[in-house]
């Protein structure tokens, strides 16, 4: 196996968990068995003893008496009839619970699997999930979960049954036919090799079998999320024949795993079967010498018979095992992806401060990047004191965003440290940094949520005045209050019921409510009106006074209110400075200055 | 929801051929197996036993070596393995043809879900969840399968068997075969209560699983928010509380298939029970013989083994209908914006662009609540057209009007003085390149990015359009130029880079109307400049719509619609709008008022 079993044991920890319904379950088959075994009973009761005349049986003389009933046939008779009855409500019974204890407990695991995968996933980083796409991570989180229950049911119930059956038939057909049974365990070797052989090979199908799915799922996602694009670029006939190819390739794959499957079961069958045969010639030959009764060699084939079964079952649950094995992998993987970003044992809380105070920070000689080899910060030092704004300025791709994005620790830098008040962020509690920082990105990521859950979202405890008074900041009340149901309204997913500026605006809101020390900002008047931008900066610089606010921008009218401006260019600082001193330096800065207002030419005429 | 498994059957009528052949394969290997036995029979009567082969068996004798007892004993042993190899075989082959074509139809509906899906307006999409649809291309579409190749075959297989025991009991004794059917009416009655519950909680337990699917798609969607504000906790606990949910679902999906499958198991046992008893007292009134009975009973098993198939079929057929409910959903969801019937194609025209106007439009997303109101203007063809207003005036919704994104609610807009609902959509949208908000890459190569709405576009094509938009240098850069796959390694592309990308996609499309909403929005001063300016070369001979909020952009336009709550305020060109003092002008004032009175000071 490509793992050895250790490395399953994380999984086993789902199963354990339901050991009260496993034992349950365990117990219920043992039972259920013994009953299937009474099952011929009633009717050997109608015809030995109702209608033929042997002695009635102690049980059922003695359970007459005490009902103090004769015993006549017709007695006997309406006795079999209740008692097949009376058996079909047990066995009905005992499938009832076991149905459902297997449904329950199973279903459990799965779900228990799939919340801890999506815990996971949760603590990734949003790079690894634009890397990996979503589709893949869904398809593991819906369809590779079920992984654990297939294991259970595979481990649990058949195996120890089959051994058991195995060992014992093995023992018995020993001691009836030395020989012989020495001669069907000609197959023995010829079983593992087949084992050996498919179990690779089932692994790497259902693996493909998966992956294949697995694309098709990430690509239908894919399209979905896109449909703007995708209607506005007419590409419906082309997705389609994307579509078919990927369905196509799933097809092939799936096909592949059942043909592997049965060629599997094929040829253990055949090996057991040319046993059987072989035992059948060397049986006939004996008997005809006489060695051996016909009798003898029929109850030495009906042993071998259940033997047979037996062990084809458990090569069975082995290929089922190795199938389930690509699944199982798929969910591990991810389970043990290593967050990117992690508390050390024994991390700090930040000391609470008072939002208006602010925070210090401070970056020295970071470096960063999503691909090793491809730095988008390089070497990057700058300090934040406490209350200041800082903007941050730069061409398009000189790593603005990146930056941000290290204040909240969603990535720690390569070398370097970032810090806040003096103490380095890898030694305090990821979620005392976080709650210190409100964050207004690029791309507003609303949720399906009401409009007020929404800018709650990073304080649930709020009262709806405070979500108002929020609103109202970011100037969001007005339109807010014209939605269908106001603050109830439910957004669409990715707030596709509103526009680009309203979207904008709720997320400025939930950060406002937020009330953090430290604000960090990209772009936030991006994609609004002037007059929106100018009401929007109003209440953001109210909101500024005494916290520590990083904000990207590339309106001047937004980067002139900063106390200071830092200059980005490919990843690193370049300059920093106020607006004065900036321009006078004539580096940079001026020139980005200058091309922006280059673009008003006639701005004295008007 | 009557019917439902008409439309579906349409999935596997293309696939007659195959599923005849496995049907064949199925009803060859009941012939199969009654075969096993024989070799061992032959062995035990004829060779051990003495017993002359039996008449039909003669020819076994005529075979090399058979002549002797061993090599007939060998021959035989060889029968044992020709046997099961024909029965795994066909067994095999009947798999394979199985998990072929069930796939294959499962695609087959998925491919037009998923073509259905694209079809259907963004109003449609605005209104689901990505997540839930999701589930319904890929997990939901296996309905087919399971109806055809779990109901259907089996059906057909466990029909003929019950046809053929019930003319052998027939033969035996009408009264008592008669008697044994007696249970056909109560396991009807069965069905028929039990069906529609069954269904009901299996669509249930989808509809959630779909549910559980779009809270998880939705919240890695919004991860970055969901860190920032240290939310993770909190969806984790909704999506435990949903999968608990989901499980009560699945088990009260799994109460009704039990209570069905008890209710079934006690009719045959009941009909078993008074068979046994009245095939007794027969009996002990010596109108039967004990051998008599006991074939009887032998019988009966295997007359209610089918029986028993054919019940439980109904749950297999409930949860496909399960599924099959979730796809004709949106199969059955009416496309708002379709072709007309015998539309024409929009006649292409020669590089001058197009004229587009727009007459008393009215529309929006919800009802009620229209985004638009009565809004009127046109465009000539090759001129560029800027639109203006205060966020949420309606920009975005205007120009999604003219690719028919979306249908006005009251008016029309004509492209060359034809109404676009009249013209095929292909025709109308292969006209139109935008650039929108959002710049929606998909997770293929930067050269298929940008030659998304022109695939057979050459690598010097794309190069060029690329250039245009400012991205060549930077996609240079990249680790593999303009191989590399968005999305791995794409975390490193700026929100600039991402829409220049997209600027790039809209110029290769090359088409006679440009629309862009906010190009600019996300780029730097020094960037937008040299944008721009590829951008002016690029709308010259298009009629261009640009939605922006930069004056410096919007003042270059040939005209200005200044929009305010959905209606046309002002129209003009710049210096018009200035002098007439009014919206524009204080939006101008607004933006460059106070830059310039600050550059001034500075």
């Amino acid at each position: 196996m490509a793992r050895n079993l250790r490395a399953y044991r994380p999984l086993g920890g789902y199963i354990l968990r339901q050991w009260p319904s496993l034992v349950l379950i365990l117990v219920l088959t043992g039972v259920s068995s013994v009953a299937s075994a009474l099952q011929p009973w009633p009717l050997k009761l109608l015809v030995d003893y109702a209608l033929g005349n042997e002695a009635v049986p102690e049980v059922v003389r003695w359970t007459l008496e005490v009902l103090s009933v004769g015993i006549t046939p017709v007695v006997l008779i309406v006795v079999a009839a209740c008692s097949s009855l009376g058996l079909f409500v047990l066995q009905s019974g005992l499938d009832v619970i076991l149905s459902w204890s297997w449904t329950s407990a199973g279903q459990r695991m799965v779900f228990d699997l799939a919340a801890d995968l999506f815990h996971r996933l949760q603590r990734l980083s949003f790079v690894f999930h634009i890397r990996q796409g979503i589709g893949e991570s869904l398809s593991r989180l819906s369809g590779d979960t079920y992984c654990v229950y297939s294991l259970a049911h595979g481990l649990l119930v058949s195996p120890a049954h089959q051994i058991l059956v195995m060992g014992s038939m093995g023992v018995v057909a020993w001691r009836l036919e030395p020989t012989l049974t020495a001669v069907t365990l000609i197959t023995v070797p010829a079983l593992a090799a087949s084992a050996m052989f498919f179990g690779e090979r089932l692994q790497r199908t259902s693996r493909f079998a998966r992956e294949a799915e697995t694309r098709l799922m990430g690509f239908v996602h894919q399209t979905l999320s896109a449909i703007p694009i995708v209607q506005a670029f007419g590409t419906r006939l082309l997705n389609r024949r994307t579509f078919q190819r990927l369905a196509a390739d799933a097809t092939v794959a799936t096909q592949r795993g059942s043909l592997f499957k049965d060629v599997y079961g094929t040829v253990n069958g055949l090996a057991l079967t040319m046993g059987t045969a072989l035992v059948l010639f060397l049986g006939g030959k004996r008997v005809m010498a006489e060695a051996m009764s016909v009798g003898d060699l029929l109850v030495f084939l009906a042993y071998l018979r259940s033997w047979h079964d037996a062990t084809q079952e458990l090569l069975r649950t082995y290929g089922e095992l190795r199938s389930v094995n690509a699944s199982m992998n798929r969910v591990l993987e991810m389970l043990e992806t290593p967050e990117e970003v992690r508390e050390i044992p024994g991390a700090k809380p930040l000391t609470p401060r008072r939002p208006h105070s602010g925070r210090h920070l401070s970056m020295e000689g970071v470096s960063f990047g999503y691909e090793p080899g491809r730095p988008v910060l390089k070497g990057l030092s700058m300090e934040v004191m406490p209350g200041e704004m800082v903007a941050i300025v730069g061409p398009s791709g000189a790593g603005k965003s990146t930056l941000a994005s290290l204040i909240p620790r969603f990535f720690d830098p390569w070398e370097g440290r970032v810090s806040m008040d003096g103490r380095d962020l890898r030694e305090l509690k990821l979620s005392s940094v976080r709650s210190q920082v409100a964050l207004v990105l690029q791309d507003p990521f609303l949720l399906p949520l009401t409009v007020a859950e929404n800018i709650a979202y990073g304080r649930p405890d709020a009262t709806m005045r405070q979500i108002e008074e929020a609103a109202k900041m970011a100037g969001a009340h007005e339109f807010i209050l014209r939605l269908p149901r106001g603050y109830e309204t439910v957004l669409s997913e990715r707030g596709a019921n509103l526009s680009g500026g309203e979207k904008k605006r709720l997320a400025i809101a939930r950060a406002i409510l937020r009330d953090a020390p430290v604000l960090v900002l990209d772009e936030p008047t991006s994609a609004v009106d002037a007059r929106t931008e100018a009401e929007i900066m109003e209440a953001l610089e109210r909101l500024m006074q005494g916290r520590t606010t990083v904000v990207i921008a590339h309106r001047l009218s937004t980067i002139r209110r900063a106390h200071r401006i830092v200059v980005l260019q490919e990843g690193t600082v370049v300059e920093s400075g106020t607006h004065q001193e900036l321009l006078q330096r004539g580096g940079l800065y001026a020139r980005l200055h200058t091309r922006q207002l280059l673009l008003i030419p006639q701005e004295g005429v008007a | 929801m009557k019917r439902w498994w008409l439309p579906m059957l349409g999935y596997a009528l293309p696939h007659w051929k195959c599923l005849a052949y496995i049907a064949g394969l199925m009803f060859l290997s009941v012939g199969l197996e009654a075969l096993v036995p024989w070799p061992l029979k032959v062995l035990v009567d004829s060779v051990l036993q003495g017993d002359p082969l039996p008449e039909k068996l003669r020819w076994l004798e005529e075979l090399p070596a058979a002549g002797s007892p061993l090599g007939l004993v060998a021959w035989l042993a060889g029968a044992t393995v020709l046997v099961y190899l024909l029965n795994q075989t066909s067994y095999t082959i009947r798999t394979y043809l199985e998990a072929g074509v069930g796939v294959r139809m499962a695609m087959d509906l998925g491919a037009d879900l998923f073509d259905r899906l694209q079809r259907l307006s963004l109003r449609y999409h605005g209104r689901q969840m990505t997540g839930d649809l999701l589930r319904r291309v890929t997990h939901d579409t296996g309905c087919v399968k399971q109806l055809v190749l779990g109901v259907l075959l089996p059906l057909l297989h466990a029909l003929a068997s019950l046809v053929t025991l019930f003319l052998i009991m027939w033969n035996m004794d009408p009264p008592l075969a008669i008697m044994a059917m007696m249970v056909a009416p109560p396991l009807g009655l069965l069905i028929k209560l039990f069906a529609r519950p069954m269904a009901e909680r299996t669509y249930d337990q989808q509809q959630m699983e779909g549910q559980m699917m779009a809270l998880a798609e939705q919240t890695l969607s919004a991860l970055p928010a969901v860190q920032a504000f240290g939310r993770e906790d909190y969806e984790e606990s909704r999506f435990r509380q949903m999968s608990f949910r989901t499980l009560q679902a699945y088990l009260r999906a799994v109460a009704s298939q039990l209570q069905f499958k008890v209710g079934v198991g006690g009719v045959l046992a009941v009909g078993t029970a008074v068979i046994m008893g009245i095939g007794g007292i027969h009996v002990v009134r010596e109108s039967l013989s004990v051998g008599g009975l006991l074939v009887f009973l032998s019988y009966l098993a295997s007359l209610y083994g089918p029986m028993t198939t054919l019940a439980y079929l109904t749950s297999g057929f409930a949860a496909a209908a399960g599924g099959a409910r979730r796809v004709l959903e949106v199969m059955g969801q009416e496309e708002e914006i379709k072709d007309m019937p015998g539309c024409s194609p929009l006649p292409a025209t020669g590089g001058k662009g197009r004229e587009v106007r727009f007459e008393r439009v009215t529309a929006g997303y919800e009802k009620d609540r229209p985004v638009l109101k009565e809004v009127s203007f046109e465009t000539f063809p090759g001129q560029t057209v800027a639109v203006v207003g205060a966020t949420g005036a309606g920009k975005s919704t205007l120009v999604s009007l003219i690719p028919r994104l979306l249908d006005p609610w009251e008016g029309r807009v004509t492209i060359d003085g034809v109404d676009i609902r009249q013209v095929s959509l292909e025709s109308l949208r292969s006209q139109v390149a935008m650039v929108l908000q959002d710049p929606f890459l998909l997770p293929l190569s930067v050269a298929e990015n940008i030659s998304y709405g022109r695939p057979g576009a050459s690598p010097q094509q794309v190069m060029e359009a690329a250039a245009a938009a400012g991205a060549h240098e930077f996609i240079q850069r990249l680790p593999q130029g303009y191989e590399t796959v968005i999305g791995e390694g794409g975390a490193s592309l700026s929100g600039g880079e991402r829409q220049r990308i997209s600027i790039a996609r809209a110029l290769l499309k090359d088409a006679p109307i440009l629309i862009m909403d906010e190009p600019t929005s996300s780029l730097d001063a020094g960037t937008e400049a040299t944008l721009v300016e590829a951008l002016e070369t690029l709308m010259a001979g298009r009629t261009t719509f640009i939605i922006a909020h930069r004056l410096s952009t919007v003042r270059r336009a040939d005209r200005i619609v200044v929009l305010d709550e959905g209606r046309v305020v002002e129209m003009g060109t710049h210096e018009e709008l200035l002098a007439k003092n009014g919206l524009y002008h204080r939006f101008y004032d607004l933006q460059f008022g106070k830059a310039a009175s600050g550059h001034g000071t500075g």
